[in-house]
């Protein structure tokens, strides 16, 4: 047994993001690591890797007990990783990047450039990888600076190598390159933890399955013995929504996207078409675009191609005030990054977006605008000690109806939702669909983004699948169930 | 007892500054009664910090927005030039003084306009349109102060009383009251201060980031400008490296103001409290005869000690 864990879990603030699990890995295995957003997978890789501290549990590496509390122990004893965004210093050539981290070959108080370089060009040969290591990591392409991490990785004795959803930033016909390599690497007898959403790539490579699911594990099966449809069945929960009550008859187009293309290529082809009365769901898997789809639409995102228009008008030069002006608000992911001003008071930060309504000639009313933030924090049942308190002091529920709050401000017709209720509590989740529903029923169009599939079938009309920066299947919410959504997601 | 050491904390947190400052007065009025504590000396230091505080106003709004400006030293001798040659031309002195505002408005847009434009680093921008702007006071001046046939006038600025109270300190509490006002009751302010406090939640909210940055940056240049000219006025020509001096002691003295608002956050009145500190230490030091490294050094360690509390002030907040 390569690697052991017994009963590990990890809390945050008081919530369980990892319960109880009990994971084995054997020598020379490709191990696949599969499960919903959220469903501990990283959670676990970064405690492997000594990035969180583990406070429950054990972990056994080559049957001793090891206590991995930094990521420098964690490489020492074998376990290299290779994320999703690579970590390459850009300016720094093949040899330099590959001895990050490690000693330099000194001899006679000079840098011994050409032993480190036949150190370096020696790793990448046994496996099999070609590239120059003269140039720097910003001349390289996204596969080569794959290979060169997995180089990198290999510097050191590696007996584990952990990747994070490797191909997400490749070609197929890159991916290839990066499976002949782990098929090297497996020859050599390092083992390889495999995670990523992609169920072709799994059952290529993997020779054994974890499956997780809401923090906990559900079970290790032989890659031979399950096929795809079990396995997704086996990652979601079966479920489908029925809570609150839903439409069918909608209004006016309210929202209508056509064409979107992000400069930054994330979003490769987005059309979305909202209703009055509509609350559309919008699903996609980690990394599919959605959130940037969304940035796109408001105006906050650089756009390369596609229209965008409110209530019939076209938005002609798409920015953040245009957006408001047509009547359409976004409600970020990233809420302390992006939607709220820490250091702000409460009543600043409702009043944010809408500034030069309560000023005469430049100057602010305060008056009038104490009234209008007291009435939202009022009718939204904002828990807050007094107006004037700074919001980073709020508890993350209250953060969120502050934001709320915001938007309200503007009267929206059509809501742009991004993870609206992450990181808050159940009560204010649900205050969040009512309200939404409410909003919806008055006439608005809500646009919904959840990575929380559940939800999304819970108070979704319609639902939009996205997958890798498109817009795919529009889907009608009804006897919808989890594992058929996910399906559109996983197929290509 | 933990309460009572909580409100120790609490009052150090709030008034730190301002009880910092009053020891400082004490500490010289103990030990020079005669000549420090005296109500002409202070006065004088209201009309000492004068310049001070115009140029750390504008330092102020810009750091209001999480910008900086280097060239404003630079900024204030140029203000001080073009005034002093305007004058020497025979303009009339309205048109003395408001020209160099317009003009080094425009420069300090322009600052913002390439910050904004290419996304590069204030810092970096500014520090280049410093050395722009001391080639071109060069150009204009040949290196020389601006002293001969300047007319009487000019000086009146700098030099006039209202009884006992030097023009000076009365217009730094008029400019103080009026950007007070502008940052803490004004449209202007509070976007300012929301692109300061976070630049992606101003964006997404809706405020023009650039155009505020912009504006900022017109009235950082605008503010140092004045600084330089009061100073030409006030000594009667214009230095070609008056403005100097400023430059340091103007992020000084809004660093030390940024530790008397509870939030750590760069405010006018700090700002004029910073600027009286900073002043005072300079006053008292030279009547005590302290040698020019030794107030240098004293000024230097204020300066970080500032930081640092501004540092731990601030704490938690994003």
């Amino acid at each position: 047994m390569l690697l052991r864990t017994e009963h590990i879990s990890k809390q945050f603030n008081g919530i369980y993001a990892l319960k109880d699990i009990n994971f084995e890995l054997l020598p020379g295995e490709i191990h696949g690591l599969v499960g919903e957003n959220g469903a501990g997978k990283s959670t676990l890789i970064k405690i492997l890797t000594g990035v969180y501290r583990l406070e429950e549990g054990q972990i056994y590496w080559e049957d001793q007990k090891v206590s991995i509390t930094n990521p420098v122990e964690s490489r020492d004893i074998g376990i290299n990783v290779i994320h999703q965004d690579r970590i390459l210093i850009p300016a720094f050539n093949g040899v330099e990047n590959a001895y990050l981290g490690m000693e330099y070959i000194v001899s006679g108080g000079k840098i011994d450039w050409k032993a480190m370089e036949k150190n370096v060009a020696d790793v990448a040969d046994s496996l099999g990888i070609e590239i120059d290591l003269k140039k720097t990591a910003a001349q390289l392409s996204p596969p080569q600076r794959t290979c060169l991490e997995i180089i990198r990785a290999m510097m050191k004795e590696c007996k584990l190598l952990i990747l994070d959803e490797p191909t997400a930033s490749l070609t197929d016909k890159e991916a290839e390159i990066l499976f002949s390599i782990i098929g090297k690497l497996k020859e050599k007898g390092t083992s390889i933890l495999y995670v990523t959403h992609r169920m072709d790539e799994i059952f290529r490579l993997t020779d054994r399955i974890t499956i997780f699911k809401n923090g906990a594990m559900v079970e290790t099966v032989n890659t031979c013995d399950v096929t795809k449809d079990e396995l997704v069945k086996k990652m979601t929960d079966q479920w489908s929504g029925q809570v609150i009550q839903r439409r069918e008859e909608f209004g006016d187009v309210l929202l209508e996207a056509k064409g979107i293309v992000s400069k930054d290529g994330i979003v490769k082809e987005g059309n979305l078409t909202a209703r009055s009365g509509e609350i559309l769901g919008v699903f996609g898997l980690g990394g599919s675009g959605r959130t940037e789809l969304l940035e796109c639409i408001y105006g906050y995102r650089s756009t390369v191609a596609g229209t965008v228009s409110v209530a019939g008008t076209v938005i002609a030069k798409p920015s953040p005030q245009n957006s408001l002006k047509h009547g359409m608000v976004l409600i970020c992911e990233d809420r302390r990054g992006k939607a709220m001003i820490g250091n702000l008071s409460i009543q600043n930060n409702i009043l944010l977006s809408n500034i030069d309504d309560y000023a005469k000639g430049g100057v602010l009313d305060e008056k009038r605008e104490t009234q209008a933030a007291a009435e939202k924090v009022q009718a939204l049942d904002i828990k807050i000690a007094g107006l004037k308190q700074r919001a980073i002091e709020l508890s993350g529920g209250n953060q969120q109806k502050v934001v709320f709050a915001k938007a309200l401000m503007n009267q929206p017709k059509v809501f742009l939702c991004d993870e609206p209720t992450q990181a808050v509590d159940v009560k204010t989740r649900s205050e969040i669909h009512r309200l939404l529903r409410q909003k919806a029923d008055e006439g608005s169009a809500v646009i919904y983004v959840s990575s929380d599939l559940k939800e999304i079938l819970e108070v979704a009309d319609n639902i939009q699948i996205v997958s890798r920066g498109r817009t795919r299947e529009l889907l009608q919410n009804r006897d919808l169930t989890s594992d058929q959504v996910l399906a559109y997601c996983y197929d290509k | 007892m933990k309460s009572k050491q909580g409100n120790v904390k609490h009052i150090l947190q709030s008034y730190g500054t301002i009880l910092a400052m009053i020891l400082i007065i004490v500490i010289f009025s103990v030990l020079r009664p005669a000549s420090f504590a005296t109500v002409r000396n202070f006065i004088n230091i209201t009309r000492q910090m004068a310049p001070l505080v115009f140029i750390a106003i504008g330092a102020t709004l810009i750091m209001s927005v999480n910008e900086f400006d280097l060239s404003v030293g630079n900024m204030a001798s140029l203000g001080g030039v073009m005034a002093a040659m305007l004058a020497v031309r025979g303009l009339p002195m309205a048109a003395c003084f408001l020209l160099p505002m317009v003009i080094c408005g425009v420069i300090g847009w322009f600052n913002g306009w390439i910050v904004a434009k290419f996304q590069v680093l204030s810092f970096i921008t500014t520090l280049g349109m410093s050395t722009v702007l001391s080639g071109i006071i060069y150009r204009l001046t040949g290196g020389a102060t601006v002293f001969e046939n300047i007319p009487k006038s000019f000086a009146w600025l700098g030099t006039t009383k209202l009884g006992p109270i030097p023009l000076l300190s009365v217009l730094m509490l008029i400019a103080t009251a009026i950007f007070w006002f502008l940052m803490r009751h004004m449209s202007l302010g509070r976007k300012m201060y929301a692109i300061g406090g976070n630049e992606e939640a101003a964006k997404i909210a809706g405020i023009n980031v650039k155009k505020y940055k912009n504006i900022a940056f017109a009235l950082c240049a605008v503010m140092a400008c004045v600084t330089g000219m009061l100073v030409a006025s006030r000594v009667g020509s214009a230095n070609t490296t008056a403005g100097a001096g400023y430059f340091l002691q103007s992020y000084a003295a809004v660093y030390i103001g940024c530790t008397v608002s509870k939030e750590g956050i760069p405010n006018i009145v700090g700002t004029l409290v910073g600027a009286a500190i900073l002043t005072i230490l300079a006053n008292g030091l030279t009547i005590m005869q302290m040698p020019t490294y030794m107030q240098d050094v004293i000024t230097g360690a204020i300066i970080i000690l500032a930081v640092i509390a501004q540092r731990l002030g601030r704490g938690d907040a994003k």
